[in-house]
């Protein structure tokens, strides 16, 4: 909202410089966005905070200048002469919903002249963004900057029946207004209509045919007060915001409507030649009752942590319009009709703290004992999870969790799939940002193509974050885990061959691996699987217990080129809560051994088609109690292993924690592997 | 008369001598002094005549065997020493090729701001604790007195997902969960996603980062909510970093500030605080004439900008490597 200095200046004596003053406002919690001088006049644009309707004038600004400079406010006057028949005569009013109306003013100015406005108007309201109009309506525009109270012109000559009515729209009512728009209302809207039809949005915006002319007479001026929440609805819903309706919603001074109209109604006959009727009609029914809100005055320490004088504080709050009576150690406060947001006394407090300034109140720690620092468990392994995934190479990615569901379809995934149940949004803002996401490879993998196009071909990214499933009527959040590799792994990797040093199955393989070693989680099995989104033969689940937690493999063909990506990008998704569940972040110490090993070196031949977790768990399980690791260190094909064949080369240690073992106790172990090998897989056997 | 040299004793050194030379050159400079035409073997050889005339032939016999295996031992060493330093002329290194380094990862830098935040909050005694990202319009709103009509919602435009259900447009809303479950004294803070219905452009992201912190208890005031933040600014901004409180408004805290800290010359603003307001209280089962309660929430994404010079908030989204490797 814009004011005029000069414009503050005739309402309260200022002591202070244009710029003294935009430090100022601040600390009173009024934000200043901007600030144009011109001349020795000035343009504020402040901000005015939602709870202060009270604020949105030139004379709102005034009382916290008076108050914060120690002085008073000259309110503008309005020495009306009422002159001709009581407005009875020509007018009626008729409220039929008090509830939305708590006031109605309706004031008839005849013998206008319609014409241009004095500069020295014209040039206020431009200067605080209002286009200057005509005589009545520019008038109406000034009152509500000056006093912050809207109001509303009518050609009283249009208004059939003489009659104002307040009602709620009939379902299909039409009203063109002021904007040029043609508007079908429905019977939420409250609108003000004469005896035949409706001639304006109550608050909101009026309508054209009822609008000033330039042949207009006589002028029915509407000054009224409408129920917030109803204003704030009906203009979100129409679409229509008014520098009116910003007021209306936020609420204006009720017992102040009438002098505001009595304001206008003197403009009007001083520059506009009219002639203003005596009693002017004014329904309220139900005048607010004066708000009285007690303040212990211990309270004032006791939440702000500075002590603050109560003679201080009384006056603080005189100064900004409150009448205060003393009682003992607490102040009976009574709120002014222009304050309605003050109910409590925390507002009371907030009111002397403002005014004592924020920058009085010390800065102490608590001495308040509460629980010591911690972490929620969960977040502390996440984080331990990152840590693992970076000294793995890997870099954190963040991506957006909306989304949209033909992202999908670029994963390949079939309509039953798990990740099509999506939660959508009900309002959305862009198209492509629809629905929340449940899986993180849309964003990872738009996140490797948006490098590669930028001729990084080096990625490597994880994400942990969440996504979101619908569960019956509400929205279950998942914590995952995602990782894309594609490009070397290693700098400096001249004369290395490239598939060592170059991402690929085994490498994300080893990650996952890696993690779960990390998290100390054994008995997760890793197996070829059928994944829409991964090429076939070079993707796999991984499954703890036998439940599924993941999937990791190479992209699939069509996938990376419906992300414009090369081939080679290798991606896996896992469960992360899943993973956490399982995971052990405190393990017990094993002491190292004390007895030497025994290593043995056997190639097993075996058909191809066996996988080699499937020789693994046969060796280990027929390899006897000194079994201490398994390295596989060759796989093999061609002669002179046989066609359909090939040879995986293990090099098993054996260990024992209480004696050194024997050569022969190895060989017999060695044994029975070959012996279980041959029965259970027909390999043969080469050490 | 002159004594017999220990001839023994000489060649004990001279070998000795030659095998500790680690270079030619050292080589060259034993056999000087023992071949030389100065050396100790041509000196012994010029010292003969005053020998008594019955040792000569021995002792001259014995020079020569002595000049011999000498001349033996250097060429030997010789040799050693001329194929060693081949081999390491041929196994040198070229030491200014580049190293070899398996690539490193690092933290988005978002998070690597929040955990500075979050560390130092807990060292300030905060509890961290998380929070769901969907939520209910009663919690996010309604329990921080934001009734259905507020106009303060216009400023925190929400996703809805159903009638009930939102994206969380603060992450305000975990403190009033935490309120609802506990008894006071609290000190606890969170950290996330919110998301408000703001198109993208270079200061805006419809979805961002908030840490929000909240402490509850008898004796809890407005300069304890001061100081906590001016310790938070001045770990995070150096140990000069000034803060300014300036009143503000939020439905929630009464009463209620913005916080800026002065950074790079200008006011950076961090967020909003105050003390919760009594009905937050109330709503939550917490006494208000009993208990007071200090809130704030910050913003993580704007200040992270500024502090790296960051010019456009969508440059977090890209995840473009040449800025993430950056930090």
């Amino acid at each position: 909202m814009r004011v005029l200095l000069s414009w503050l200046k005739e309402l309260v004596d200022i002591p202070w410089t244009a710029e003294e003053l935009a430090d100022r406002l601040p600390m009173l919690g009024i934000g200043v966005d901007a600030v144009d001088k011109t001349g020795d006049d000035a343009v504020f644009d402040l901000e005015i905070p939602a709870n202060r309707g009270d604020l949105m004038s030139h004379l709102g600004v005034a009382r916290e200048l008076a108050a914060a400079a120690r002085t008073a406010v000259r309110p503008p006057a309005a020495p009306v002469r009422r002159e001709g028949p009581p407005t009875a005569d020509y007018v009626r009013v008729e409220v039929q919903e008090p509830a939305l109306c708590p006031r109605f003013t309706a004031a008839l100015i005849t013998d206008v002249r319609v014409g241009p406005t004095p500069a020295w108007m014209a040039r206020r309201l431009e200067a605080c963004g209002v286009r200057s109009i005509n005589t009545v309506v520019d008038v109406t525009n000034y009152v509500m900057l000056e006093l912050g109270q809207p109001m509303h012109a009518f050609d009283y000559d249009q208004i059939r029946g003489g009659r104002l009515v307040v009602r709620l729209a009939r379902p299909g009512e039409r009203l063109q207004t002021l904007d040029g728009v043609e508007r079908t209302l429905d019977a939420q809207t409250l609108v003000v209509a004469d005896a035949e039809r409706a001639v304006g949005i109550a608050g909101i915006i009026g309508g054209a045919d009822t609008e000033i002319r330039p042949a207009t007479r006589r002028v029915l001026l509407e000054a009224a007060a409408w129920h917030p929440p109803l204003i704030r609805r009906t203009s979100k819903r129409l679409g229509v915001r008014t520098e009116s309706s910003a007021r209306f919603e936020r609420g204006v001074d009720v017992d102040a409507v009438a002098a505001a109209s009595a304001r206008a109604q003197y403009l009007l006959q001083e520059i506009a030649g009219g002639r203003v009727l005596p009693q002017p009609l004014d329904h309220y029914p139900s005048p607010a009752p004066a708000r009285t809100v007690e303040l212990p005055w211990s309270r004032v320490s006791r939440l702000l942590g500075v002590e603050i004088s109560l003679d201080r504080g009384a006056a603080i709050l005189t100064g900004l319009g409150f009448t205060v009576r003393r009682e003992g150690d607490r102040l009976a406060v009574q709120v002014p009709s222009f304050r309605r947001d003050v109910e409590r006394p925390e507002d009371l407090i907030e009111e002397v703290a403002r005014h004592h300034g924020y920058d009085r109140i010390p800065e102490t720690l608590p001495l308040e004992v509460t629980a010591q620092g911690a972490w929620a468990p969960a977040l502390r392994a996440e984080r331990a999870v990152r840590d693992v995934l970076i000294r793995a190479g890997l870099t954190e990615a963040l991506t957006v969790s909306l989304t949209h569901p033909r992202a999908l379809d670029r994963l390949r995934l079939p309509p039953d799939h798990p990740w099509r149940a999506m939660v959508a949004l009900r309002n959305p803002l862009v198209d492509d940002h629809t629905h929340l996401r449940t899986t993180l490879l849309v964003g990872l993998l738009e996140a490797v193509r948006a490098n590669v196009s930028r001729r990084v071909g080096d990625v490597h990214l994880f994400e942990i974050g969440r996504t979101f499933h619908p569960a019956g009527d509400g929205v279950v959040e998942r914590r995952r885990l995602g990782v894309v590799t594609t490009g070397r792994l290693m700098t400096g990797a001249w004369n290395l061959p490239a598939e060592a040093v170059t991402a690929s199955y085994y490498h994300l393989k080893g990650i996952v691996e890696g993690l779960l070693g990390e998290l100390r989680i054994g008995g997760a099995e890793v197996e070829a699987a059928d994944v829409p989104w991964l090429r076939p033969g070079r993707s796999a689940r991984l499954s703890l217990d036998g439940q599924e937690i993941g999937q990791l493999g190479e992209l699939h063909p069509d996938v990376a080129a419906a992300f414009d990506l090369p081939p080679s990008v290798y991606a896996a998704h896992l469960d992360l809560e899943a993973l956490l569940a399982r995971a052990v972040f405190h393990p017990r110490f094993t002491p190292p051994p004390r007895f030497p090993p025994v290593r043995r070196d056997i190639a097993v031949v075996v058909s191809a088609d066996v996988p080699a977790a499937e020789v693994h768990r046969v060796l280990t399980e027929s390899a006897g109690p000194h079994l201490e690791a398994v390295e596989l260190f060759d796989v093999y094909t061609g002669p002179p292993v046989p066609p359909g064949h090939r040879s995986l080369a293990f090099a098993l240690t054996f260990r024992s924690s209480e004696r050194t073992l024997s050569a022969e106790e190895a060989d017999e172990a060695v044994a029975a592997v070959r012996w279980a090998l041959e029965q259970r897989l027909r390999a043969k056997i080469r050490e | 008369m002159t004594e017999a040299p220990d001839l023994d004793r000489i060649e004990q050194e001279a070998l000795a001598a030659v095998e500790a030379a680690q270079s030619l050159e050292a080589l060259e400079d034993v056999r000087r002094r023992y071949l030389g035409r100065r050396g100790v073997v041509a000196d012994w050889f010029d010292r003969l005549p005053t020998l008594p005339a019955d040792r000569r032939p021995e002792v001259g016999r014995r020079l020569n065997d002595l000049r011999r295996r000498l001349e033996d031992a250097l060429g030997r060493r010789r040799e050693d020493l001329a194929r060693s330093a081949a081999r390491q002329a041929a196994e040198a290194l070229d030491v200014t090729l580049p190293g070899r380094r398996w690539r490193w990862g690092r933290l988005h830098v978002l998070t690597r701001t929040l955990e500075e935040m979050l560390e130092i909050f807990h060292g300030l005694g905060f509890e961290i604790v998380d929070g769901t990202e969907v939520e209910t319009d009663e919690f996010n709103f309604e329990r921080l007195n934001m009734g259905r009509d507020h106009p303060a919602r216009d400023a925190q435009d929400s996703f809805y997902l159903s009638d009930d259900l939102l994206l969380r447009t603060h992450t305000t809303v975990v403190d009033v969960r935490v309120m609802a479950g506990r008894r006071p004294p609290m000190r606890v803070l969170t950290y996330g996603r919110c998301y408000r219905r703001d198109a993208p452009d270079a200061t805006h992201m419809p979805l961002f980062h908030q840490v929000d912190g909240f402490m509850v208890g008898e004796r809890v005031t407005m300069a304890d909510l001061k100081g906590i933040l001016a310790s938070f600014a001045r770990q995070m901004f150096g140990p000069d970093a000034v803060t300014r409180f300036v009143p503000s408004y939020f439905p929630f805290t009464e009463p209620s500030a913005e916080v800026a800290v002065r950074y790079g010359g200008r006011w950076l603003e961090l967020g909003g605080c105050g003390m919760f307001h009594p009905r937050v209280l109330e709503m939550a089962g917490i006494d208000p004439a009993r208990y007071t309660a200090l809130a704030f929430g910050l913003g993580v994404d704007r200040p992270a900008m500024v502090r790296y010079g960051i010019p456009d908030i969508r440059l977090f989204w890209d995840n473009d490597l040449r800025l993430l490797e950056q930090f």
